[in-house]
């Protein structure tokens, strides 16, 4: 579905916004470095960059959120100082951002018109019914009745979405949008953003998700390092040739799956109830990658919880060999050989305000190596293990006393993936690995993944990243409502793995 | 692999942050000096008089810095149990229940085994108020990890009841049994034996034994450095930090989190049950009813004060004795009334974690910075050969 060429309307027209060698510096990084950029009327168009490029800053300059320390912006052939959101918003800029700034038990009218009431009293039947206007004038699928915490996350996004229309913005910024998306609420985004494209707005798609750029955008401009390395249309540009200007050296997409006898099975899952899980088996054998793919909520953290042990299951058993875990734990699981790369590094892997060496010992931390003597830390050991780990796994930072919340989120995957390799597991439980993390680090944690199954070990690969999923596993298996509801080559037809992801189980058996 | 730079390095990590805490505490104190100082004008006192009559009065005299010692060695030991549990991500408002009961065991201890000789019935003491302290602990502890029921909550339910408790303690298994002369109306227990006291230190310094200077001041701050050592040098305190900060990934971690909690708040109670010990064993040498000093409480502010750092604790708690001298000061001294001290108590707490806040988000943002200069400044790496063999 390419959509290049659809945004009519442009050419001779003036640009919508400009930027003129606009910088903006942050306390010892220089993170816009004199940008120059045009915005047409009528454009989807994307910024993508790696984390720390800049795209985000380069955009909040524009919504008002930071001056900038150099440079002009011309709206409309105008030249503006925005100082504020407001500012922009009065000027028709608007901005959604990854996080959203949404009040739970309000409806979706009433957070749409939250801060803009007119008056004192509010009209709640005429916001209503404004809203509802809206999103049937841009085809939004939305109740304006209905109460937020009740929303799918890509329903959220529409409300945030809706409460910038309504705010009568003709340029609106997305940031990173579909992050947070699973990939049908990610095509139901599009559909939305050409509806107002259609109608003549102007979109800023920030991102580092390239097939999703190709696929929407109109213009693309690439970031690196705070400048501006390129312009281009998806007509005249691959997916590879954006890498290489996001990262600056080519990058490999698909890697080679090294060939490994497939031996003895590691992991067995037996009809796994508790949670969101509703009677889930499955097998993992030495030297294999099995890829769980399925859209999120349907029990993938769950599945990973039941796995090291850190849920309580109402039934079934969980298997390492021909040894049921039950009752042993999640140290107890950890010491039988199971190594775990969680989906929320901050939630389930790293203590951010703990140092990089004490994070680099966590579930090791009690073994003979590392403490002794009722439990007397052996802080020379520890930190001795963590320089040779962010050694061994190219973890950039200065010192290994900073807290781990000062590193990037690729940077904390990879100590993550080192604290967790490091024990020469049997067993490897990675969920959402590449979660959030730009495409070098992506291909980083990919080959450590292959790795890990050249080493024979049994992997249990769980992603909402279709791509991941197929350019890694040897089997790939559908989860939908707590179960299992295909198997599937990786080489099965992507349409067909989709079925079992909406939990067509007549797919089964191929 | 160019990952860490250790050559480029400036000052270390642990050095630029006690710089920093220090400079925070320095410019709290002087703010909260400054505001002092408005109501102080107010009084048509001066304030250099006023502040230098308190400082004179900790620091003029020996019997004032014994005063002042005094006054600081029950609040290292309340404010270090409230911070054990902080650290593990708990309130325990409870210290003041917990030191109560504490005070009880340790009189029972006292007056029951006083067959014991020389010092060993003063050990005997000391160690049934830590068993107290822990026990009485021990009841929210087991209640958050078993039910879920919120520390906060029932410790704060429990301080009651220990007052209770121990009112009734005293009135009946441990009441007095010589009735010296009638004129003793207030409930008590019997005097201890001299060898459950803790031995005068202030002597050996030139300062008259009636200030009551123990070697509970020394064993406090040796406490306090013991303490320090388990927070940050071992397991327990490992954990205790990992689960306060991020439950999550410690449970993902193999730590067991009610583990973690349980003894932590066993060491908390055990911290507390010390806190009565000055005025149990090293001054009054009898437990009366109605003898809650409020030291728990207090020791939350000075737990705030030291930023729950067991070291920091030691000087929070000089620093406290210091104003509790300052009352005395201001009475002699001066018109302000001795409440400006309580003023003052308020304003520092305010001024501290207020600076302390601005002190840890500036260094955040400068590591944050170097961070991410050291992750731009090396040109991207090209694969390594150990990454070619995959893709080959």
């Amino acid at each position: 579905m390419s959509s290049t060429g659809e945004g009519a309307g442009r050419g001779s027209a003036p640009p919508l916004v400009v930027f003129e060698k606009v910088s903006k510096r942050f306390p010892g990084v220089l993170a816009n470095d004199e940008v120059s950029l045009e915005l047409r009327q009528g454009e989807v168009h994307a910024l993508i960059g790696e984390n720390g490029a800049g795209k985000s800053t380069l955009m909040r300059v524009l919504y008002g959120m930071y001056p900038s320390d150099g440079g002009s912006i011309f709206v409309r052939g105008q030249e503006v100082k925005i100082a504020s959101p407001r500012d922009a918003i009065a000027l028709g800029i608007g901005m959604v951002h990854q996080h959203f700034v949404l009040v739970d038990p309000f409806t979706v009218a009433e957070n749409v018109i939250l801060g803009d009431e007119d008056g004192r009293v509010l009209h709640e039947e005429d916001a209503e019914a404004k809203v509802a206007e809206i999103a049937r004038a841009y085809r939004f699928q939305i109740d304006p009745h209905a109460v937020v915490e009740d929303l799918s996350v890509g329903e959220e996004q529409r409300v945030e979405i809706l409460k910038a229309l309504y705010r009568g913005v003709e340029i609106l910024i997305l940031d990173e949008p579909t992050a947070v998306l699973t990939p049908a609420e990610t095509q139901d985004l599009f559909a939305n953003l050409r509806e107002l494209r259609q109608a003549g707005k102007t979109i800023v798609f920030i991102s580092h998700k390239l097939d999703e750029v190709l696929e929407v955008a109109d213009r693309i401009t690439v970031l690196r390092r705070g400048r501006v390395v390129g312009e281009t249309s998806p007509a005249a540009t691959s997916k590879a040739k954006l890498a290489e200007m996001m990262v600056g050296r080519p990058v490999l997409f698909s890697l080679e799956k090294p060939e490994v006898e497939v031996g003895e099975p590691m992991l067995g899952l037996e009809d796994l109830r508790g949670g969101k899980l509703n009677g889930l088996s499955l097998e993992v054998r030495a030297g294999e990658i099995v890829g769980v793919a399925g859209v999120e909520g349907n029990g993938q953290r769950d599945l990973a919880d039941a796995v090291m042990g850190l849920r309580p299951l109402d039934g079934g058993r969980v298997m390492l060999g021909d040894r049921d875990v039950a009752g042993l734990g999640t140290q107890g699981i950890r010491n039988e050989g199971v190594a775990f790369v969680p989906e929320d590094r901050h939630e389930q892997g790293l203590v951010l305000d703990m140092t990089l060496w004490e994070n680099a010992v966590m579930g090791r931390h009690d073994d003979l190596e590392f403490s002794r003597w009722g439990g007397v830390l052996l802080i020379s050991k520890i930190k001795e293990l963590a320089h040779r780990l962010i050694g061994e796994y190219d973890v950039r930072t200065r010192s290994i006393e900073v807290t781990a919340r000062t590193l990037s989120g690729g940077n904390q995957q990879k100590l993550i993936l080192a604290r967790e390799l490091e024990t020469d597991p049997g067993v490897l439980v990675a969920a959402q690995p590449t979660r959030g993390l730009d495409v070098g680090a992506i291909e980083f944690v990919w080959r450590q993944i292959l790795d890990q199954k050249a080493a024979g070990r049994a992997v249990l690969l769980i992603s909402a990243e279709l791509d991941e999923i197929f350019a890694l596993s040897d089997r790939i298996v559908t989860l939908y409502e707590g179960r299992i509801t295909g198997e599937y080559p990786p080489d099965a037809p992507p349409e067909e793995v989709g079925r079992g992801m909406l939990g067509d189980v007549s797919a089964e058996g191929t | 692999m160019a990952t860490t730079q250790t050559t480029r390095r400036q000052i270390p990590e642990w050095l630029e942050s006690l710089v920093g805490q220090l400079g925070a505490l320095l410019l709290a104190l002087i703010i909260a000096l400054a505001i002092g100082s408005v109501i102080i004008v107010l009084y048509d006192e001066s304030p250099l008089d006023v502040y230098g009559a308190i400082v004179e009065y900790s620091f003029g005299s020996a019997e004032g810095f014994g005063y002042m010692l005094v006054a600081a060695t029950p609040l290292i030991f309340s404010a270090l149990a409230t911070a054990v549990c902080f650290k593990g991500g708990m309130f325990n408002i409870g210290v003041e229940g917990q030191y109560i009961v504490a005070m009880a065991f340790a009189a029972a201890a006292a007056l029951w085994f006083d067959f014991l000789p020389g010092p060993l019935l003063m050990w005997a003491a000391i160690v049934a108020a830590m068993i107290g302290g822990m026990a009485w602990a021990s009841i929210p502890a087991l209640l958050k990890v078993r039910t879920g029921a919120h520390e906060v909550v029932t410790t704060i339910m429990l301080n009651g009841v220990a007052a209770s408790l121990v009112a009734w303690i005293i009135g009946g298994p441990l009441r007095y049994e010589e009735t010296g002369g009638g004129y003793n109306v207030n409930l008590r227990t019997d005097p201890f034996a001299d060898n459950a006291m803790i031995p005068d230190l202030g002597h050996l310094l030139g300062i008259r034994p009636s200030v009551k200077l123990t070697w509970l001041f020394p064993a406090a701050v040796l406490t306090a450095m013991v303490v320090w050592f388990i927070m940050r040098r071992m397991r327990l305190g490992y954990e205790a930090r990992a689960v306060g900060s991020a439950p999550g990934s410690a449970q993902a971690g193999g730590i067991s989190i009610g583990g973690v909690q349980i003894r932590l708040f066993l060491l908390s109670g055990l911290l507390a049950g010390l806190a009565g010990m000055q005025q149990l064993l090293g001054d009054q040498g009898f437990l009366p009813v109605g003898y809650e000093a409020g030291l728990g409480f207090i020791g939350i502010g000075v737990a705030f004060l030291g930023q729950n750092n067991p070291i920091g604790i030691i000087f929070a708690a000089m620093l406290w004795g210091v104003l509790a001298r300052g009352e005395t000061a201001l009475q002699i001294e001066t018109d302000v009334p001795r409440e400006f001290v309580i003023i003052l108590q308020g304003l520092l707490i305010m001024t501290v974690v207020i600076t302390y806040q601005i002190a840890k988000r500036r260094l955040l943002t400068r590591q944050l910075r170097r961070e991410a200069e050291v992750e731009q400044a090396p040109p991207p790496s090209e694969p390594t050969a150990g990454d070619e063999e995959v893709a080959a």
